[in-house]
């Protein structure tokens, strides 16, 4: 566990970070309102933890468990603030406050089922993104592949990964048989942002682009023949 | 001995059930059909056998509520046998629910069902895949009632004798496994060791229960040091060999012969394709209903011809000899009950039903919730919901208990609503045909058939706005088309329309008869006249009409029932204007749910949401009713 002040600075780097530039120390000062002298500190500090990397006049990026935590708090407080907007009906000005403290606080299952309870929001009430849940989400080995949503009708292919964000989600289109090493053909795409239609070994089942999205497929991979794994 | 039925969605579990116990379950042609589970005790082979037939499930670890509760009632019971009902046109998914079972170590038979159609795509070697899985394999045409008696022989002898089958996973999953069942160590589980460390490292809550506590945080570290290292999750691969799996047995078992396209293929694909499939889609719905209008009609006027012809002046006469006060009443009581039956069950909701079966065995309604899909996100539901919609076009009753097959319960009890309020099921359908239908046609008729479908998008769009959150996505499986088989059409009617005769005649006959006798004691208009400001000032009905709006809450078509007993005839146009039939009509379509209903809905969704719904609908019901009064009075 990292202490509420390290969660809450990777958080403000993650931020600052989403444009695809390093945070910099004085930007970092003016959000947490603290001096930018301890801000170096703490970069010091999170660089040395392996955190962050931090470069003295460039800024911080993350590392891969600076990022896990950080997006990980940042979808926790716009996920809290969507709760306590929607649902308690709270104004937006004491959300935000509210959601700042209490993300430090929720556990990860309280989170995954306010996130469920609330069918999955993507976005806070601002509007800003809510981060997805990225640690079950990797990209497969096989960089061909394609979303399914993205397919056109009648292409084919073999399923590589599923990207994922809810084990509940994950566990939905398992049970309907989309899973790695599996064929699929792309029937019909209803307009309107309709349903996909998807012959899935012997099975057709229409899926919603909520779904759709999570399943990335390979168009080059040719279909029935199977990868052998290792172990079998 | 206890017999728990499992198997995918749509397999035809509840035609094996019904034709092992001989008590109706209702199937049709598309996944969801059951969704409580239905007992029944038998004889088999001398023993007294219990079977149960859970809901479909895909996955013994699933995703859904609905597959969760089935998973539930198999953790629940501790079956002798569980028997297996697998589709042998979609083997894989049924072989990976085979293997989930045999993990587990439960003594499994598995029955292969929809032979006739497998054997048609090609060779199927069960005598193989017997062997490779090491349990008995029954193949079935449960429809037909092929290989029933076979099953039920080796139903009896269902040994538990635990096939030594395994899936071979990933050598480092096998590696967990071990690791896992070491940390099991000697305590004793309901399951066999091998399949709870699987359930295990899939995180499946089901199986967590009473093992050390330590466990499931050594699996929250396994999973995480096998994502690292795979780059996939450890469930998404468990799944992956479970497929690999049953692919690599099919490879060896299944033959199949190259299939040239059937008709029935192209005109599955034309049912689906929207250019094709909207046109389709109004052309049934517009068909259905000229049909239950049309027909519907045309079956009362013959009917009540041939009735009245048959009887002469019987009633009558018995009306005298019986003699009295009394006589006269009773027997036009009798008389007019079973006018009223004629006039209603037979001809609009038998019809009706006759239709609804077709439609679902012939597999077309799951066509319908991809086509609409979209336009029903607008109302905050998906097209999933469509379903409920359309059986409660029959009865809402178990169309409420169909709601379980949506997930959220925000958009259940949007749908719940929109059904009890919006959706008229076929009692009110034969009150809006069989009043202003019949006597001001059928331009009636359609304007309260807008009105609600109208009610139907302005109720979801207020609740969508109302009840906050996202909307669920659809994610159903789309069966073939088939040819729907008599049998089950005709047996599924009238399990469905029995209690109109078996539980409402009796109520309808006692109704009646009491209402003959207090109108022919003249104290009827004393009981009715109080409120006549309403139903006359209000609503310009005839003040008698609050009778039949009360036994309409009993059941909706006694309304229209009990205004034949009330007015003495079944000539409705003799008593009444076809803008009072209108008001009547429309008021009857959107009024409360009947006491049935009602008590599935407090059942369901409990008592709070319910009589919110009702009192909305009463007030509705009204409102409307007041205001087209208003209107048509004011145009006339």
């Amino acid at each position: 566990m990292v202490s509420e002040n390290v969660e809450e600075y990777l958080e403000c780097i993650w931020e600052l970070t989403q444009g695809g530039t390093p945070a910099r120390t004085t930007d970092v000062a003016k959000k947490l309102k603290v001096s930018p002298a301890s801000v170096t500190e703490m970069m010091q500090r999170l660089d040395a933890s392996g955190h962050i990397t931090y470069e003295k006049y460039k800024g911080a990026t993350l590392t891969e468990t600076g990022m896990e935590i950080g997006s990980r708090i940042k979808r926790k407080h716009r996920l809290l603030e969507r709760f306590l907007v929607d649902v308690l009906g709270i104004d937006n000005e004491k959300s935000h406050d509210e959601a700042c403290r209490l993300e430090h606080m929720l556990s990860d299952e309280s989170e995954r089922r306010i996130s469920q309870m609330m069918n999955n929001p993507t976005t806070c009430p601002d509007g800003d993104p809510i981060p997805a849940l990225d640690q079950l989400c990797l990209r497969g080995p096989d960089d061909d592949s394609s979303v399914l949503s993205d397919l056109d009708e009648g292409s084919q292919g073999v399923i590589t990964h599923l990207s994922c964000d809810d084990p509940q989600k994950i566990r939905r289109i398992i049970a309907m048989g989309f899973v790695p090493d599996r064929c699929l053909k792309v029937e019909e795409k209803l307009p309107l942002g309709g349903p996909i239609l998807v012959k899935v070994g012997d099975c057709r089942v229409a899926l919603a682009k909520e779904y759709a999205d999570l399943v990335h497929v390979n168009t080059k991979r040719r279909c029935g023949k199977r990868q052998r794994h290792r172990g079998g | 001995m206890e017999i728990v039925l499992v198997g995918n969605p749509n397999v035809g579990k509840s035609v094996v059930f019904n034709s092992l116990t001989g008590v109706g379950a209702i199937s049709s042609n598309y996944p969801g059909t059951t969704v409580e589970y239905l007992k029944a005790e038998v004889l088999m082979g001398g023993k007294k056998v219990t079977v149960v037939d859970l809901p479909g499930l895909y996955s013994l670890t699933a995703g859904t509520e609905d597959q969760m509760v089935a998973a539930r009632m198999l953790h629940s019971s501790r079956p002798d046998c569980v028997l297996v009902v697998a589709d042998a046109t979609r083997l894989e998914p049924s072989l990976v629910l085979i293997f989930q079972l045999l993990e587990l170590g439960y003594p499994v038979l598995v029955a292969m069902n929809l032979m006739a159609v497998a054997r048609k795509r090609g060779e199927l070697d069960i005598k193989a895949l017997s062997s490779i899985l090491g349990v008995p394999i029954v193949p079935t045409v449960a429809v037909t009632g092929e290989g029933m008696e076979e099953l039920v022989k080796a139903l009896v002898n269902c040994e538990s004798r635990p096939s030594d089958f395994r899936v071979s996973y990933d050598s480092h999953i096998e590696a967990y496994l071990e690791v896992m069942k070491r940390g099991l160590g000697e305590i004793s589980l309901k399951y066999a060791p091998r399949g709870a460390s699987i359930k295990l490292l899939e995180g499946d809550e089901n199986f967590t229960e009473g093992v050390p506590k330590e466990l499931p945080q050594q699996v929250r570290r396994l999973r995480e040091e096998f994502r690292k290292e795979h780059k996939e999750d450890l469930e998404v691969h468990i799944n992956r060999d479970r497929y690999g799996e049953a692919g690599r047995i099919i490879s060896e078992i299944v033959h199949p012969r190259p299939q040239p396209r059937t008709r029935g293929q192209k005109l599955s694909d034309l049912t689906m394709r929207p250019a094709t499939g909207i046109p389709i889609m109004f052309g049934v719905l517009i068909g259905v209903l000229l049909t239950i209008i049309l027909l519907g009609s045309w079956l009362e006027g013959m009917l009540l011809t041939l009735y009245g012809d048959l009887i002469g002046n019987f009633f009558i006469d018995l009306g005298n000899a019986i003699g009295g006060d009394i006589g006269p009443a009773l027997a036009s009581g009798l008389n007019l009950s079973i006018q009223a039956i004629l006039a209603i069950v037979i001809p609009y909701i038998l019809l009706f039903y006759l239709i609804l079966a077709l439609l679902e065995d012939s597999g077309y309604l799951p066509r319908v919730v991809v086509l609409l899909d979209s336009v029903m996100h607008k109302i905050g539901l998906h097209g999933q919901a469509i379903i409920p919609m359309l059986v409660g076009m029959g009865c809402n009753v178990p169309a409420i208990l169909a709601t379980r097959v949506i997930e959220s319960r925000r958009e259940k009890l949007i749908l719940a609503t929109i059904i009890i309020m919006a959706v008229p099921c076929s009692a009110q359908m034969a009150v809006i045909i069989g009043t202003v239908g019949k006597y001001g046609g059928l331009v009636y008729v359609a304007a309260i058939l807008l009105i609600l479908l109208g009610l139907v998008l302005l109720l979801g769009l207020l609740l969508h706005r109302a009840l906050k959150f996202e909307p669920t996505s659809l994610m159903v499986e789309i069966p073939d088309l088939s040819v729907p088989r008599s049998r089950n059409v005709i047996t599924k009617t009238w399990m469905r329309v029995k209690e109109f005769f078996l539980v409402a005649f009796p109520i309808l006959l006692v109704g009646s008869i009491v209402l003959e006798l207090l109108s022919a004691y003249g104290i009827l208009q004393s009981l009715v006249d109080p409120l006549s400001f309403f139903t006359v000032g209000f609503l310009g009905l005839p003040a008698i009409i609050i009778i039949a709006l009360i036994f309409g809450v009993l059941r909706k078509e006694m309304s229209f029932q009990l205004l034949i007993v009330l007015f003495g005839t079944a000539d409705l146009a003799s008593v009444m204007t076809v803008e009072q039939l209108f008001v009547f009509a429309l008021i009857m379509a959107t009024f409360m749910p009947c006491m049935s209903a009602l008590a599935v809905m407090i059942r369901e969704y409990g008592l709070k949401d319910s009589l919110k719904v009702t009192f909305a609908s009463i007030t509705l019901a009204f409102a409307l009713g007041g205001t087209a009064h208003f209107i048509l009075s004011s145009l006339l």
